[in-house]
């Protein structure tokens, strides 16, 4: 093609300088010279789109075939390392009213390195997923979760086997490097040790509706605050739950659920194992999360409003050994809630406010001026953060909160932390 | 427990079951509901996980999509780790057998297109990079076509009973596109060669189509947001090779492109990605109509 259009522009060249006299020919040949030229350029134009055409119909199979080799059966693997720099004005705060876990007190002082998480996932075969995520800290390794289920049953169903976060509320079975803030609200902390996970079998059903809406129950060993937490004492636990949620519009989500724990301690130690409790404990909760997307591009700007209520009814005995109490019998209830917002303005920055409280109840006589006496103070905490999140993978939050755990009692905490993730794709989970 | 167990007995009867004996498809991209409706019309029913405006990558397994997973006897998804922050969730807590991996029923539109820009090594710190390759097949019409053939077929064999009104729905839809690409292509032809700045890595499709040159993503890695220091670089880029458009999706931030248009005056031409990006692009041919016309507009 190229060696046509030379050529004929070489004789037109030449045409027109040997023959002066027939410059007015000369050029209207060459105006119709490049007339047949752009109609040929529009030729070649047509011809190569026809190929291209031809080449993508003729792929009408798969063309990317996987490679086959051991590795291309790894399973996702990811890691989640968090660290953080917290002060606290009030060194040893004791939450009054309650006997609280040994996670549920609040983090270490100084520049820390948190809990580590290892997770490793894959499809087992076609009738079973697995998961398993390992805690690493300086005490150890601990199995955070481990756990086989389903894949694919009709009719809506699950099954869970192993030791898993339980659904009881909304925080509870999410990994807390998802969480909005640096730290659980004050219920979480107190009700659940900060996450209540432990080994069991659970169902799920979600139902043929248009609306999503979902129940579930789970039979458990009850080995973890506050189904018990002493290794010889576990005295079984079930949970259920149900879920309903759905969108308002285009942009708006919604997601309510309600649930329960229904555990007897045969003994549960908290307080640094100086607040004993041997009954029944009763945890019943409900819990709202809203997304609203202004823009309805989630990414641009997010506003995601939360709360959940917690009311735990107990009854057996306490013990409080610092005080010197004995065990003494105590039937009552204990509520608690938290509320929370954060708002996304700039696709990397979000600024976000939680207040929590906690609602002791009245003691009786044996119990007075013991841990478990909160002398009619509802212990309480706001917190504000703002983190920035660089990409999918990575955050860094800056918290400031105030918390009053007893009466008379401050604390100023300041907690500056960092979440990476890496390996396998975070989920992105409502 | 009294009170749950009445909650739980109410949610059964306040919303009673719509099991339909039609096929249920849930399409992860607007762009792939099109499509599924366009084969399968009366005879499926398709929900839509995404909207055009949202960026099918950034989405969270909502409850709304759980629901529709569940009655889901077709999942039609972009594939090659579009969707890898939501679909697991939703595959492992909803789906059921017919469509997990490798089921019939799991039909991925980027198996049937060789993708573009395989990287041959892949690290997080270039930015979200897909190893599978680049999954914004969509922008190409020729691709429309090679998936629609596929999913015909795949369809076809799992609603064998309606096979020959899938295939006529196929040839209906082929012949219509085919003269539109002759249209497209007419404009195409005008377009090549233009010098174009993104904001994400998310044109190369259509670029390859039209011929259009990318000089520069205002992004500064897959996923990173621009940055001063970037925007010099883009800035520099864009002049020496004389851009005059700065293409941008509905979801992609504005700022960037606002600045570089104000530094050098290059227009800002927003293009549909997908359908129902734009006012106006309810089907297919109607993404593509405008985005021809907004390149056209953007060039001249």
């Amino acid at each position: 093609m190229t060696r046509i259009f030379m050529g004929t522009v070489c004789m037109t060249v030449l045409l027109s300088l040997s023959a002066p006299a027939w410059a007015e020919d000369t050029a209207s040949e060459l105006q119709s010279l490049k007339a047949e030229i752009a109609k040929m350029q529009e030729r070649i134009n047509q011809l190569e789109q026809a190929q291209q055409q031809a080449a993508v119909a003729a792929s009408a199979a798969p063309v990317s075939g996987a490679q086959s080799n051991d590795n291309a059966f790894n399973p996702a693997i990811s890691a989640v390392l968090n660290g953080h720099f917290s002060a606290f004005s009030n060194k040893n705060p004791t939450v009054a009213g309650f006997g609280t876990g040994d996670d549920g007190k609040h983090g270490s002082q100084g520049l820390s390195l948190d809990e580590s998480e290892l997770g490793i996932s894959s499809n087992v075969d076609d009738k079973f997923a697995a998961q398993i995520t390992a805690s690493l800290s300086e005490a150890g390794a601990s199995v955070e979760e481990a756990y086989v289920k389903s894949l694919g049953l009709p009719g809506g169903l699950g099954f869970k086997a192993g030791r898993f976060l339980q659904p009881v509320g909304y925080l509870n079975e999410h990994h807390g490097h998802t969480d909005d803030f640096a730290d659980r609200p004050l219920p979480s902390r107190i009700f659940l040790n900060n996450e209540y996970k432990d080994d069991g079998v659970g169902m799920s059903w979600i139902l043929p509706t248009n609306t999503y809406a979902e129940i579930g129950g789970s039979a458990l060993r009850g080995d973890d605050f506050p189904a018990g937490n002493v290794d010889q004492a576990h005295s079984g636990a079930w949970a259920a739950y149900s879920k309903i949620g759905g969108d308002i519009g285009a942009n708006q989500n919604w997601l309510l659920g309600f649930s329960t724990l229904q555990a007897s301690p045969s003994l549960r130690k908290g307080n640094d194992d100086t607040v004993k409790f041997i009954g029944d404990s009763d945890l019943y909760l409900a819990s709202v999360r809203y997304i609203w997307d202004p823009t309805g591009n989630s990414l641009e700007k997010e506003l995601t409003l939360q709360g959940e209520y917690f009311w735990r009814k107990e009854d057996g005995t306490y013990e409080d050994t610092g005080a010197v109490t004995g065990a003494v019998p105590f039937n009552g209830g204990q509520t608690g809630w938290y509320a929370q917002g954060v708002y996304k303005f700039l696709p990397q920055w979000r600024v976000g406010a939680r207040y929590s409280q906690l609602n002791p109840d009245n003691v009786p006589a044996g119990l007075v001026a013991s841990a478990l006496d909160a002398h009619e103070h509802n212990p309480w905490n706001a917190a504000l953060m703002t983190d920035w999140t660089n990409s999918e993978f990575s955050r860094v939050r800056l918290q400031y909160g105030h918390e009053n755990p007893a009466a008379g009692k401050q604390d100023d905490q300041i907690i500056l932390q960092y979440i990476m993730a890496i390996g396998a794709h975070p989920a992105h989970t409502f | 427990m009294k009170h749950l167990l009445f909650i739980c007995t109410l949610m059964v009867f306040c919303f009673p079951a719509m099991a339909k004996a039609e096929i249920n498809i849930f399409a992860c991209e607007p762009e792939w509901a099109a499509l599924a409706k366009e084969i399968g019309k009366d005879n499926v029913s398709v929900t839509a996980a995404t909207r055009g405006t949202e960026d099918p990558h950034h989405v969270r397994a909502k409850p709304s999509l759980l629901a529709a997973m569940r009655k889901a006897n077709v999942v039609f998804c972009t594939g090659a780790g579009l969707e890898a922050g939501w679909m697991p969730v939703l595959m492992q807590q909803a789906a059921g057998a017919a469509v997990q991996n490798g089921a019939v029923g799991n039909f991925m539109a980027s198996d049937y297109i060789a993708l573009m820009d395989k990287p041959q090594r892949v690290d997080r710190s270039m930015g979200d990079v897909h190893p599978e390759g680049n999954p914004h097949i969509q922008t190409d019409p020729r691709n429309i076509l090679v998936v629609g053939k596929a999913f015909t077929e795949r369809l076809s064999q799992l609603d064998a009973a309606h096979a020959s009104a899938y295939q006529a729905n196929l040839a209906d839809f082929t012949s219509r596109w085919q003269v539109d690409m002759k249209k497209w292509g007419a404009i195409a032809a005008k377009l090549r060669g233009t010098p174009v700045v993104v904001y994400h890595d998310e044109w190369n499709y259509l670029n390859r189509w039209l011929g259009l040159k990318e000089i520069i993503t205002l992004e500064v890695k897959p996923g990173i947001p621009p940055t001063p220091s970037h925007l010099q670089d883009v800035l520099a880029a864009s002049k020496n090779a004389d851009v005059k458009v700065i293409m941008l999706s509905p979801f992609d931030d504005e700022q960037a492109a606002e600045w570089l248009k104000g530094q050098m005056g290059a227009k800002i031409v927003k293009l549909p990605f997908t359908v129902g990006g734009i006012d106006g692009t309810d089907t297919l041919e109607a993404t593509f109509d405008r985005t021809l016309q907004a390149l056209e507009g953007g060039t001249s």
